[in-house]
């Protein structure tokens, strides 16, 4: 029963303990159900509250005030307990008293500050007709004090205001513009009709004048001798050019008159009857029935402009493109589906269709192309693992290879010619002078020229961290070659910090019988063994370009184990923190953690500019400065008069 | 609560008594009212209240921007929130618009004592006026010496009328409305005087606070204060002790009683009590004039030597007596005149038996008062509790334990003034900000349906 009662305070300082901006959901969860069932843990939730909000740490206030709003807004018993003291709470979170200021993070207190005035706004909207005490709270936040508050029902009833206004308005437009399509609408159509039967004229007369050229079946399977690309563009274009009818002298008056036609039909009545379309769906009528009458005639004429400009379209070649242009960004979402297909559409999949029996030519011809590139070819690698045999001769050789550095040697590489030399010396950059071909530089010489000097250059050795826990949280940051002065000899660890015995095993793959015997050995000889172990492979790292790199390739391996582990290793412990919740018991060093944080926040945080002013403000400095200046004007003003003392 | 109407309908509980239990049980229940509503016009502090004596519906206030208003508090002018919240408007405003505005805070505003057709307001801007309620025109303008800190009525004075007034000034001034002039002008505090208080047993006592520290008591119709009481000068309990000081005291009691006598004599015979500047004339004369010597004189002769150091010219000893280390700061007579009640700025309560002068050493539960305003002191009816705002809250202690018996926690900012309603068994309050508050026995309202419901609502 004791631990019973004290449950609910338990989970609030848990709770409040954190330096995160929310509540975690969890613990605020549990906090609800233990206190919706008991009267008395409610009450004692409401005290803790209290308590806490009387901390002097901004952090825990503003933690504590978000539970209670989440009570507040629930409880009846939690609002009657919580008003009673509500100026205490108002001055703890606004800190409106002169003796009482919000306490230490600033940033935190700000934000405890805004917070609180938006909850009063909301309690007082919500219940301030129950409670005197939130009246008067508000009354004097906002008249006495002149607390700015964000008024957020006020705000939205005035956003839904205007919303509203502005669709009355809309209607009323749409409503005029639906009476003027009522009254014009059997004009439009006829209009429109006629325009579609012209064009349907001309284009009878267009598609009777010309043969019918013989089509081609466009979809032929058998097209395996087909296997350029550019070979099958070349024949599509002429196929889909077939099709098309040309323009010549004869029917040049024909295709004006379609032009013309075609135009007023696009940029006139297409964009005119969308447009009513769009009236039509959006006015708000009585007379459903005329509407939708309308609608389903506007929609038909749609679609026979539509069926008459996709024919026009296919026939006639040279129809003005701009207008098409203009009208493609002009046209609604669902029409673009209709016209783009009749474009590429039929293309693409004619393509597809001849591309698929050339599939392994062209991708042999992409291997190639990746293999000539010898600059991404880490990149190939990772991208391209369906030829892998190629790819692992070509690590081997690339393992086994020199780097070089980059220099005009590598122009004439494993050439055997010697090299023409004009009057200057070597023709290497300019052909400008005489050339004598008998002044042959041979290319042994050459090659003595090239011989590579290396300079010595200090192997760049990555000092590993110790890694080692430290007792206060964090791990041991401290880089040295082989011991650390406080946590022994420097092993591979985890992300935790546990010393990672297999993981070196692993590594020592080499030497993986020699660790194996030594293991079977005394415990305290396992240590120097290893070390001994990890100086060979790292001498012969130093010999052996190829193990190094492999040795590389194991350590990246290993960070990312490391870090998924570290990353596994976290969501357990955070796991275990919700464990803690259910089963109420404290986990102490993680508690002892946060506090840390905490206690952090509440320091401040040593910026450049405090260094540099506690470094220039103190006394010497500003002393010798100013003595520095004195020196200064003096003699500026011995110079300007040297006959005066 | 029907058994007890039962009792008293058979008579086994008498009428009174019944009342008085009802009553008390409504005081013990005492708690912000979600109810009633008083809308406070004013824009600074509220410094005081009071609830006019004879209808106990009107409450008047004064605030420090010099701006006086009457609320009616039986009668809500609006109701609010389904019902839920009934507003007290009030009827009228004096500020700064006004013509015969003051021009700086009111720090008292009270009722004229025997109907509501008068109020008299003080204010520092050195003013005394008296405002005719129905026309709200001042009828009156008493220029004082000082800032007015302070003034009273006598609510049973039927031979004077005149309003006590303490100021800034050491001198207490009584103005009287039947004369438009001073009266008297009562000399004895060494500072400022921050409250005076008219006695409610006899009509010619006045009981003064001053910031000195010292409690005066005055009798008008003579020079000088007649005691001064001293905070060594102590008794344990309700009574004093049964020695020979009694003897005294009694001497002292028919004394007055005679004199009472006299006067009530001469006022009857001079027709009534409309010719109060007569009555007012003579009872000056007789403290003023030879009359008071030569009586004085008469009862020096007549009761002995004790009579002797009771006089006004008191031994030099007692005249510096003081009854608080620091400013007196709010006195408080209780209903039946027999005790006093005291604030200093030393934070202390002190309960004074008035007969003997006698500290009652009731010890107040540790407060901390308000050291540099008077504040505004209150008993209920039957003199069990005292309301005393202490700081942000307004503390009712027991008048004879001195146990704190409820804390009443509203005010956002000092509270000056409190004002005890004993026909509806309400308390109301003000303070620095600007609010006036309603502590009403505890009545549960319904609201209607409609309004949000405040019930809990645990969604998870």
């Amino acid at each position: 029963m004791e631990e019973e009662e004290g449950r609910v305070r338990q989970l609030i300082e848990k709770a409040t303990n954190t330096t995160a901006s929310e509540v975690d959901p969890r613990l605020l969860k549990a906090i609800k159900s233990v206190v919706r069932y008991s009267d008395s843990e409610l009450r004692i939730a409401a005290q803790t509250l209290m308590s806490l909000m009387k901390r002097n740490h901004s952090q825990v206030r503003y933690m504590s005030l978000l539970i209670i709003d989440e009570l507040f807004m629930r409880s009846k018993l939690f609002r009657t307990l919580i008003v009673e003291n509500l100026d205490q709470l108002l001055s703890f979170s606004m800190g409106f008293r002169k003796n009482m200021p919000l306490p230490a993070p600033p940033a935190v207190a700000s934000r405890l500050h805004s917070k609180a005035i938006e909850f009063l706004e909301k309690w007082n909207a919500s219940f301030g007709v129950h409670y005197r005490q939130l009246r008067l709270g508000f009354d004097y936040c906002k008249n006495n004090l002149r607390l700015q508050f964000p008024d957020i029902q006020g705000s939205a009833a005035r956003i839904q205001q205007e919303r509203r206004e502005r669709e009355i308005r809309t209607q009323e437009i749409l409503h005029k513009k639906f009476e003027t399509l009522k009254e014009s609408f059997p004009l439009i159509k006829e209009e429109i009709q006629a325009t579609v039967n012209e064009i349907g004229e001309c284009l009878d007369i267009v598609s009777t004048k010309e043969e019918p050229v013989p089509l081609v079946p466009l979809d032929d399977e058998d097209g395996d001798e087909f296997r350029s690309r550019e070979i099958l563009q070349l024949r599509l274009a002429s196929l889909k050019e077939a099709e098309k009818v040309h323009e010549d002298v004869d029917n040049k008056v024909l295709f004006d008159a379609l032009r013309e036609l075609y135009r007023l039909l696009v940029t006139r009545h297409l964009v005119s009857v969308q447009e009513w379309i769009t009236v039509v769906v959006r006015v708000d009528v009585t007379d459903n029935r005329l509407r939708d009458s309308t609608l389903k005639e506007l929609i038909n004429i749609q679609n026979q402009i539509q069926l008459v400009k996709r024919k026009c379209e296919e026939l006639v070649s040279a129809l003005p493109t701009t207008a098409k242009h203009d009208l493609e960004e002009e046209e609604d979402i669902w029409e673009e589906g209709k016209i783009e297909p009749s474009d590429n559409g039929s293309l693409t999949t004619l393509r597809n269709q001849y591309e698929n029996p050339s599939v392994p030519s062209t991708r042999g011809l992409k291997s190639m192309t990746a293999g000539c590139s010898i600059g991404e070819s880490g990149g190939s690698k990772a991208s391209n693992e369906s030829d892998g045999e190629t790819n692992t001769s070509r690590t081997k050789l690339l393992l086994e290879a020199p780097v070089m550095r980059w220099g005009p040697y590598l122009n004439n590489w494993g050439s055997n010619s010697g090299v023409l030399a004009n009057q200057r010396g070597l023709d290497l950059e300019s052909h400008w002078g005489r050339v004598d071909y008998d002044a042959v530089i041979p290319a042994e010489k050459i090659a003595e020229f090239n011989v590579q000097a290396t300079v010595y250059k200090e192997e760049q050795v990555n000092i590993k961290p110790c890694h080692a826990p430290l007792s206060r949280g964090g791990l041991c940051q401290r880089r040295d070659l082989k011991v650390c002065p406080f946590h022994g000899p420097i092993i591979p660890r985890d992300g935790a910090g546990h010393p990672l015995d297999q993981n070196v095993s692993a590594d020592g793959r080499t030497c993986g019988a020699e660790t194996h015997v030594v293991k079977e050995l005394a415990k305290q000889a396992v240590k120097n063994v290893r070390t001994r172990d990890r100086e060979e492979i790292e001498k012969r790292i130093n010999d052996k370009q190829s193990l190094k790199r492999a040795k590389l390739a194991k350590v990246r391996e290993h960070n990312e184990s490391v870090l998924r582990e570290a990353a596994l290793s976290s969501t357990s412990r955070s796991a275990a923190i919700a464990e803690d919740i259910d089963s109420t018991g404290t986990d102490k060093p993680s508690s002892r953690n946060k506090k840390e944080t905490l206690a952090a926040m509440l320091r401040k945080k040593v910026t450049t500019k405090d260094r540099l002013s506690q470094r220039l403000l103190n006394a010497r400095a500003t002393d010798a400065t100013v003595r520095q200046l004195r020196s200064d004007e003096g003699s500026c003003y011995r110079e300007a008069f040297p006959n005066q003392w | 609560m029907w058994k007890e109407i039962e009792k008293r309908e058979s008579g086994r509980v008498r009428p009174r008594s019944f009342a008085n239990r009802v009553k008390s049980s409504r005081v013990a229940s005492l708690q912000l009212s979600n109810h009633k509503d008083i809308v406070s016009p004013h824009k600074g502090s509220v410094n005081s209240l009071q609830v006019d004596l004879t209808e106990g519906r009107y409450l008047l206030s004064g605030a420090s921007d010099a701006s006086a208003a009457v609320y009616d508090v039986q009668q809500p002018q609006k109701l609010e929130g389904g019902g839920l919240i009934a507003k007290h408007k009030p009827i009228f405003v004096i500020d700064k618009q006004h013509e015969h505005r003051h021009k700086y805070a009111i720090s008292s505003a009270i009722w004229y004592p025997i109907d509501t057709g008068l109020f008299v307001t003080g204010s520092y801007d050195h003013y005394i006026k008296v405002w005719d309620t129905n026309s709200t025109q001042a009828v009156m303008n008493f220029k004082m010496p000082g800032k007015v800190y302070s003034t009273s009525m006598s609510s049973l004075a039927t031979s004077h009328m005149l309003i006590a007034a303490g100021t800034e000034d050491v001198q207490v001034r009584l103005c009287d409305i039947a004369s438009g002039a001073f009266a008297h002008t009562l000399s004895g505090h060494r500072d400022g005087v921050m409250t005076v208080q008219w006695s409610n047993s006899s009509e010619y006592v006045l009981v003064t606070g001053g910031c000195d520290g010292a409690i005066r008591f005055w009798d008008i119709r003579r020079a000088g204060c007649f005691r001064v009481l001293d905070q060594s000068h102590s008794q344990l309990g309700r009574r004093p002790p049964l020695l020979e000081r009694s003897a005294m005291t009694k001497v002292f009691v028919s004394c007055v009683v005679t004199c009472i006598c006299i006067l009530g004599s001469t006022s009857r015979s001079s027709s009534g009590g409309q010719n109060m500047s007569k009555a007012t004339a003579v009872s000056r004369k007789s403290s003023h004039g030879n009359g008071a010597k030569h009586s004085g004189s008469n009862r020096i002769s007549a009761k002995g030597s004790i009579k002797h150091r009771l006089h006004p010219g008191m031994l030099s000893s007692q005249d510096r007596a003081t009854a608080h280390y620091g400013a007196v700061t709010g006195l408080k007579i209780s209903e039946d005149g027999m005790y006093l009640f005291s604030a200093g700025s030393d934070s202390r309560l002190r309960l004074w038996d008035i007969e003997s002068g006698c500290n009652t050493l009731v010890n107040f539960e540790t407060v901390r008062l308000q050291t540099n305003k008077p504040i505004q002191l209150s008993v209920s009816e039957d003199s069990a509790l005292v309301f005393v705002p202490c700081m942000t809250v307004v503390k009712a202690f027991d008048f004879w334990s001195g146990k704190t018996y409820f804390t009443f926690r509203g005010h956002y900012e000092y509270v000056n003034c409190c004002c005890y309603s004993a026909l509806d068994q309400e308390l109301y309050t003000g303070g620095n900000d600007r609010q006036i508050l309603v502590w009403s026995p505890f009545i549960s309202y319904e609201a209607d349906e409609g309004t949000t419901r405040n019930e809990d609502s645990w969604s998870d």
